[in-house]
């Protein structure tokens, strides 16, 4: 244990380093500053932005939200106010909540990725990491195609690495199979991908039958919570098991027990979306209840349960 | 706008699956105003299913005691867990969310018309204006006489009401918008709030257009995070050139200009 006689909890992901294992994911924690009304979002191991593009977008026709059993499918289509907006209005605030950002992007061409990227290299701030959403399936023209096409990950991703000193992380989907989520990540890391965020929304939908109309303005829509926490872990398990890059694992995490599901499976940090919905807190208390579960196990660092249920070797 | 736990002194029935949640909160009836709503855990502790925190308007606030209440209908899981709830237990919420109504006090005479379970919003909006001594006519539509024990409540403010069924069995026979529409011209000098199902706000933009009516509707959204964070209560709004922009009901509204709402 260290000095304080607590565990430690951070961890290294590349050259990313995390003062602990606990992520919030993009687009379901803003930039963050909503939740500073309810602690110190400094503590977390990090915050993801909401995903920018290089123009600010509408999104999606309401109705945007449906709750399904133990889920939410949402179809918000990626709405934002345009990096130039992110880097000159939204930036300071956060820089003043002391938070370590990683920034996500999203575009719709490899061309766009590379405007973000000389858009990205302006910020004077420190940034952790830059997140390339490859994989929102909720845009007509979106994430689904990019992450569908693995020679296509390994050349948004060196083509945003030429222009950035940043780390990248590449967002990757559930939706396109194993064999392409495998092959996705290996090409991710030829581009220089620091690390893989695992995974974003499945693709669904619910229908009114009553008005015989889909439940959702965009009819398809994006499925995440609980119900596809079983579906998260393993493909965390399946990534991890072919020790390609290190991992930030998501999907359904509601409580530290589900964190530490995910870190023994494999995952090296851990991403908290739906969750904060409904317990604006929950980040802090999954840190404190992932300390606390090393502690009762006499665990003095949290290093040493990554990837136990995987082949995984813990990558340096 | 706080997380909160607290007790609930009672969970009456108002009628069919309608009841009333009074809660002690002294934080919600020093900061709450009108046209504000709370957001309620529903499952239970540890619990997260139902997933969502459900929306519900702040009814009244009786800040000589501390409390507010909510007036809901169960209407699926959720509420349905919310009317199990018994005196004594507490509630897991956060509030106050939204904006809270600003009045235009230099008028002395407001209409508010409620839909069904619409109504719930106005009842604060019609305490708030009686105590200004404004002259407030309640106008309130229902389907049948199940929104009866609301009357009691009216019967302590200030205000003139008249209570519409669709099947007659309670009040006036008929619908709360024929009513508007006859009568548009009498009240066209009024400062209008409506709350209500989808298309009876429909009907009622029908009825002001054209004319220059000031009517506020509160509107409803499936909703996420209820605090901005999420983009997914957006609603349709026509901004002064006519462009359609998306904004948030949980933080820019719940209450919007009538005519600048796209109701889908
Ligand atoms: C700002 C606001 C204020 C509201 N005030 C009141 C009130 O004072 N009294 C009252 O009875 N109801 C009110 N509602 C509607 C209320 O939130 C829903 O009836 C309730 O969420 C239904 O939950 P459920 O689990 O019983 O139903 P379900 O149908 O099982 O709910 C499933 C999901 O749909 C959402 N949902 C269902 N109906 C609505 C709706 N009409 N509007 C928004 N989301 C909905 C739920 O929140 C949940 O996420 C309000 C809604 C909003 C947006
Ligand atoms: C409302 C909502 C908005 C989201 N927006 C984004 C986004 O902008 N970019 C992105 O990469 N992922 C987005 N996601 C996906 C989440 O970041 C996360 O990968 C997914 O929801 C799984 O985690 P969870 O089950 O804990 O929510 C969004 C999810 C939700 C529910
Ligand atoms: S419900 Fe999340 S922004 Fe309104």
């Amino acid at each position: 244990m260290t000095e304080s006689n607590k565990p430690n909890l951070s961890v290294r992901l590349g050259e990313i380093n995390l003062k602990n294992p606990i992520v919030m994911c993009s687009g379901t924690f803003a930039n963050g500053l909503e939740y500073s009304n309810f602690y110190d979002i400094s503590e977390l191991g990090a915050i993801t932005t909401k995903s920018y593009s290089l123009k600010c977008k509408d999104g999606n026709k309401p109705p945007r939200i449906w709750e399904t059993a133990c889920g939410v499918l949402n179809s918000i289509g990626l709405q934002n106010d345009g990096i130039e907006s992110f880097i000159n209005d939204h930036l300071p605030k956060i820089k003043d909540m002391n938070a370590d950002i990683i920034l996500s992007l999203f575009g719709e061409s490899c061309e766009e990725f590379r405007e973000l990227a000389l858009a990205v290299k302006k910020i004077k701030t420190n940034i952790l990491a830059v997140e390339l959403n490859l994989s929102c399936p909720n845009v007509e023209k979106g994430g689904m195609i990019f992450c569908s096409m693995p020679e296509v990950v390994e050349k948004i991703t060196i083509s945003v690495k030429e222009i950035l000193n940043i780390p990248v992380i590449v967002k990757l989907s559930p939706n396109t199979g194993d064999t392409i989520m495998i092959e996705s990540a290996k090409r991710a890391k030829n581009g220089g991908a620091e690390a893989i965020s695992l995974i974003n929304t499945l693709v669904g939908t619910a229908v009114d039958i009553e008005n015989i109309k889909p439940r959702l303005g965009n009819v398809l829509g994006g499925l995440s919570g609980p119900a596809i926490k079983p579906i998260a872990l393993a493909k965390v398990y399946t990534l991890s098991n072919e020790n390609i890059l290190p991992m930030i694992g998501m999907g359904g995490i509601c409580t530290w027990n589900d964190a530490v599901e995910f870190l023994l499976m494999g995952a090296n940090a851990i991403g908290i979306g739906t969750a904060n919905f409904v317990e604006y807190c929950v980040g802090l208390k999954i840190i404190k209840g992932v300390s606390d579960y090393l502690e009762s196990k006499d665990i003095d660092d949290v290093n040493k349960i990554i990837g136990k249920l995987s082949n995984k070797q813990i990558i340096k | 706008m706080k997380l909160l736990k607290e007790e609930i002194l009672n969970n009456e029935k108002y009628g069919e699956n309608l009841y009333k949640m009074e809660i002690f909160s002294p934080y919600i009836c020093r900061n709450a105003g009108a046209g504000q709503f709370i957001s309620v855990k529903c499952s239970r502790e540890k619990i997260f299913d139902p997933m969502l925190r459900r929306p519900f308007s702040i009814y009244d606030i009786e800040k000589e005691f501390n409390v507010f209440s909510i007036l809901y209908l169960v209407k699926g899981r959720g509420t349905y867990l919310l009317s199990l709830l018994k005196k004594g237990d507490t509630v897991d919420f956060i509030g106050p969310l939204g904006n809270p109504i600003a009045f235009n006090m230099n008028s002395n005479d407001y209409l508010l018309i409620g839909g069904g379970i619409g109504i719930a919003p106005l009842y604060l909006i019609t305490k708030v204006l009686t105590s200004e001594k404004k002259n407030v006519l309640f106008i309130a539509g229902f389907k049948n006489s199940n929104f009866a024990g609301i009357e009691k409540d009216l019967l302590k403010t200030k205000a003139y009401y008249k209570i519409f069924t669709e099947d007659g069995s309670y009040g006036n026979s008929g619908l709360a918008t024929d009513f508007i529409k006859e009568n548009i011209n009498k009240y066209n000098k009024y400062q209008f709030y409506c709350c209500g199902p989808v298309d009876m706000l429909k009907a009622l933009q029908e009825i002001f257009l054209g004319k220059k009516i000031s009517a506020t509707a509160i509107v409803e959204q499936r909703m996420a995070c209820g605090i901005g964070a999420c983009m997914g209560c957006a609603i349709g709004i026509k901004n002064e050139d006519g462009e359609i922009i998306y904004k948030r009901v949980c933080k820019d509204g719940p209450s919007f200009n009538i005519m600048e709402v796209i109701f889908d």
